[in-house]
């Protein structure tokens, strides 16, 4: 038999756990994906770079005002574009996820992961591209003179007086744990087998800690 | 025989004595190394740790607030309030100049920090100002001097200041007598021409102001102390008195003539209705109420010859005049003088006041042997009152109830007030006790004639009381506040408000306005640089004509605890202070012209030193 929409060849299942992951993906706005905590002896409490997909958060005041000693263009959320582009693309994305939990269409959700993953890269590369550029492109004329250096994405780093740890935050575990519900909606058993048990599954939830929003 | 049996017993006995000496002396002396441990371990507060308590102590004649942390004595701050202080530019810029009203000094004796129910609620301090006739209220969410009124007609409110339960009023009663309204009244008509008066002043938390409400005026006593009842006597204010002999010269002997001064009693609540009513008169604008005419609302009760501090004890059911002269402390029922007072029970009148007899209102005497000159008295939790007695030398314990003296040590040396954990409230804490001394003499290294006074900290928890420390404390220690940590909540930075006036947040919004003869500088500091003008070639730099009026806003927009800037004018003679967030103004003529540096006085950042500019003043 054949059909004008596409082939619905996955099971409810599936259509729950992508309905889940849409929730996840909006939950995510209002969740910081990335952070960098900025250690000092003058700063034993630390200092924090709270990055939102929506904006920025903790002491950037006071890290912008430190960082201009060596050189460091200041931080603000109208220096990043992103910011203005990020919740449409989250909310486009989630929005993709209730149509393809309806169609329950292989090809389609496999179409949506793709373009998950594809964002996920893209968005990796833009962070280490202004990373680089922060780090890289320091004012000459700075009282400090400094080595240009690249932050890391994750992890430990030292910088004069500091000693900086990038970490990926809720936001970013509820992004993974959206593939994870597009994987599982592919590829459950019953998704592969194509026949519908009656016991019904209950999607497991990503982890969403409290009063992580803005 | 004998003579061996002799040696056996004497070598016996020596050996027995020496090793019961040897013995006892390693005994005490392990003894007193572990009691000095633990009393050492009592005091001391590790770095990064903090005190249990704020002790808000009167800077004396310095004018100025002293903080300390209890129990490790640590002085954390001279907060300025009556007194000029260069180290934060308090006196020299706009706000905290028109405050002080052209004074340099102040004479601060007694704080009182606000209340509800009668316990601290942790919000302002006030201090009095004895010499200039000042009240002060220190917000101490800031820690800042937040509003300072001129009282008129006063003459140094050195029995104040003390707070009503709610803190509805703060009483301030005069020390000297004088003619009101600033007139001239010569000695000779000191009877009838001089004033006692109190000052009964209102403050505003929201608005942060002070309103005098009235005055109460009284015989040309001096009134030496006072304190606001509680709870069942929360309506009343009780006074002591010296000179009621009206002595005009040589008060040393002529004030010190008669047996019995007065301790007066006023219903404060009765006094405000009436001032309510508008059925008062008006001196100099401020309503002036004389007792006298307010029925029930004044009395006299005789006390020991010239007594200092009268206490209300925490439940408020009594009050304890400290002899001075006489050497006694004296427990008075208010619920007898008010039974005497419904009674209409009176010795007589003096003044016009109806006198309550001593009899009829005493409950006790309390007379340690060779105890002399008691001040003040101050509580714990478990009905004990603490005596500083300034001639012996000591603080004394005794049980209000009983009269029963429980203990006495020697401070180092002739104590003024002692302060309890919060001591004077309706719940004290019975933790600590300070001994606030007027001599330090031979206690600390020598820096020549000119002393240090000192303060004794005790541990009143137990049933005798610890000596725990002493230490050096600057001039001069009158009464403390002191208060559980937890119950004064600070800000350390000032929040970013852009509606505030003058403030400038960017530096790119750094200018410079000239009006005639005025240049407004709306500048920004921040680590490490000035900014006046953000289009000028150098924004560091301002340019004036000799004569110009200079008013430089300087907002610091660093944001961040504890990076204070300062600026500081060279030859100018003036320095100011802008902490985190704040917005501070100078005010001045350049009278001189030439090149004067700017600089940040206060070490903000490893590029302080670079952190100047430059005012340059055109000749004319
Ligand atoms: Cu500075």
């Amino acid at each position: 038999m054949k059909r004008a929409t596409p082939k619905r060849d996955l099971p409810p299942i599936s259509m729950f756990s992508l309905l889940l992951a849409a929730a996840l993906l909006i939950g995510s706005l209002f969740l910081p994906w990335w952070s960098m905590k900025f250690y000092a002896p003058q700063y034993p409490e630390g200092l924090n770079i709270i990055v939102y997909p929506t904006g920025l958060a903790g002491e950037i005041e006071i890290v912008n005002g430190l960082n201009h000693y060596i050189g460091m263009a200041p931080f603000s959320e109208a220096s990043f574009p992103e910011f203005r582009v990020i919740p449409y693309l989250v909310i486009g994305l989630a929005l993709l996820l209730v149509v393809a939990a309806f169609v329950r269409s292989r090809k389609l959700l496999g179409g949506v992961l793709v373009l998950f993953l594809v964002g996920g890269v893209v968005g990796l590369l833009d962070m280490a591209r202004w990373l680089r550029q922060f780090g890289t492109n320091l004012d000459p004329t700075a009282p400090i003179d400094l080595e240009p250096f690249v932050p890391p994405i994750l992890g430990k780093n030292t910088i004069a007086n500091f000693t900086t740890y990038s970490m990926f935050s809720w936001g970013a575990l509820l992004l993974l744990a959206v593939i994870g519900l597009m994987a599982f909606a592919l590829w459950n058993k019953q998704a592969r087998t194509g026949q519908p048990r009656p016991r019904p599954a209950v999607a497991h939830p990503a982890p969403v800690k409290d009063g992580q929003a803005r | 025989m004998l003579n061996k049996v002799l040696t056996a017993l004497l070598g016996l006995t020596s050996g027995l004595l020496v090793a019961t000496v040897f013995f006892a002396d390693i005994g005490k002396q392990d003894d007193g190394a572990s009691t000095l441990q633990s009393v050492a371990e009592k005091v001391y507060v590790p770095q990064g740790q903090k005190d249990e308590y704020y002790l808000l102590s009167s800077g004396g004649h310095s004018g100025q607030l002293f903080v300390y942390g209890v129990p490790s004595m640590r002085k954390i701050r001279t907060v300025p309030v009556f007194s000029v202080d260069a180290a934060t530019g308090y006196g020299f810029d706009k706000h905290s100049k028109e405050m002080l009203g052209g004074y340099t000094w102040g004479d601060f004796h007694h704080p009182a920090v606000s209340e509800t129910a009668g316990d601290y609620d942790g919000e302002f301090l006030f201090a009095n100002d004895v010499a200039n006739n000042r009240i002060a209220a220190v917000d101490l969410t800031y820690f800042h001097t937040a509003d300072i009124l001129k009282l008129p007609n006063m003459g140094g409110p050195h029995a104040g200041v003390f707070v009503t339960q709610n803190t509805e009023y703060i009483a301030l009663p005069t020390r000297f007598a004088r003619p009101v309204s600033d007139e001239y009244a010569a000695l000779d008509r000191y009877d009838e021409a001089y004033k006692g008066i109190v000052s009964m002043v209102q403050f505003d938390r929201e608005e942060r102001k002070f309103n005098l409400a009235y005055q109460i005026v009284l015989p040309p006593w001096s009134y030496d102390l006072s304190d606001a009842g509680k709870k069942v006597s929360g309506d009343w204010i009780v006074m002591t008195t010296y000179n009621t002999e009206f002595a005009t010269s040589n008060q040393e002997i002529n004030a010190s003539q008669k047996d019995r001064d007065y301790l007066v009693l006023i219903n404060w609540r009765k006094l405000a209705d009436q001032v309510a009513t508008g059925d008062v008169p008006e001196v100099d604008g401020v309503k002036m109420v004389d007792p006298r005419d307010v029925e029930g609302s004044i009395f006299a009760v005789p006390t020991p010859k010239s007594p200092h501090g009268v206490d209300v004890t925490p439940d408020g059911t009594r009050f304890i005049a400290a002899g001075k002269l006489a050497p006694l402390m004296t427990v008075f029922s208010f619920q007898k003088a008010f039974n005497a007072i419904e009674q209409g029970k009176f010795a007589g009148e003096e003044f016009g006041i109806p006198v309550i007899a001593y009899e009829d209102v005493l409950e006790r005497e309390v007379d340690p042997p060779g105890a002399l000159g008691p001040l003040h008295t101050q509580f714990d939790d478990r009905g004990n009152a603490f005596n500083t007695m300034f001639i012996s030398s000591e603080v004394v314990k005794w049980n209000i109830d009983t009269g029963q003296v429980l203990d006495r040590k020697p401070v180092f040396y002739s104590p003024g007030h002692a302060t309890s954990s919060e001591g004077d409230t309706v719940a004290p804490d019975g933790k600590y006790l300070i001994a606030g001394n007027k001599i330090a003499k031979d206690s600390f290294l020598s820096v020549g004639p000119s002393h240090p006074e000192s303060a004794d900290l005790f541990d009143i928890s137990g049933d005798t009381m610890q000596h725990l420390v002493s230490v050096p404390v600057d001039p001069e220690p009158h009464y403390s506040q002191m208060i559980k940590a937890d119950k004064i909540k600070t800000e350390v930075v000032y929040a970013k408000d852009e509606n505030r006036p003058n403030s400038v947040w960017a530096s790119k919004d750094a200018r410079v306005e000239r009006k005639g003869n005025e240049v407004h500088v709306y500048g920004i500091a921040m680590r490490s640089k000035y900014i006046f003008d953000a289009e000028a070639e150098r924004p560091d730099a301002l340019t004036v004509k000799q004569g110009d009026r200079v008013v430089f806003h300087l907002t610091n927009i660093d944001l961040d605890q504890d990076i204070t800037h300062g600026f500081g004018i060279m030859d100018y003679d003036l320095n100011m202070e802008v902490q985190p967030g704040q917005t501070n103004t100078l005010e001045f003529v350049a009278d001189k012209s030439g090149v004067f540096p700017i600089y940040c006085t206060n070490f903000c950042s490893a590029l302080h030193q670079e952190m100047s500019g430059y005012l340059l003043v055109e000749p004319q």
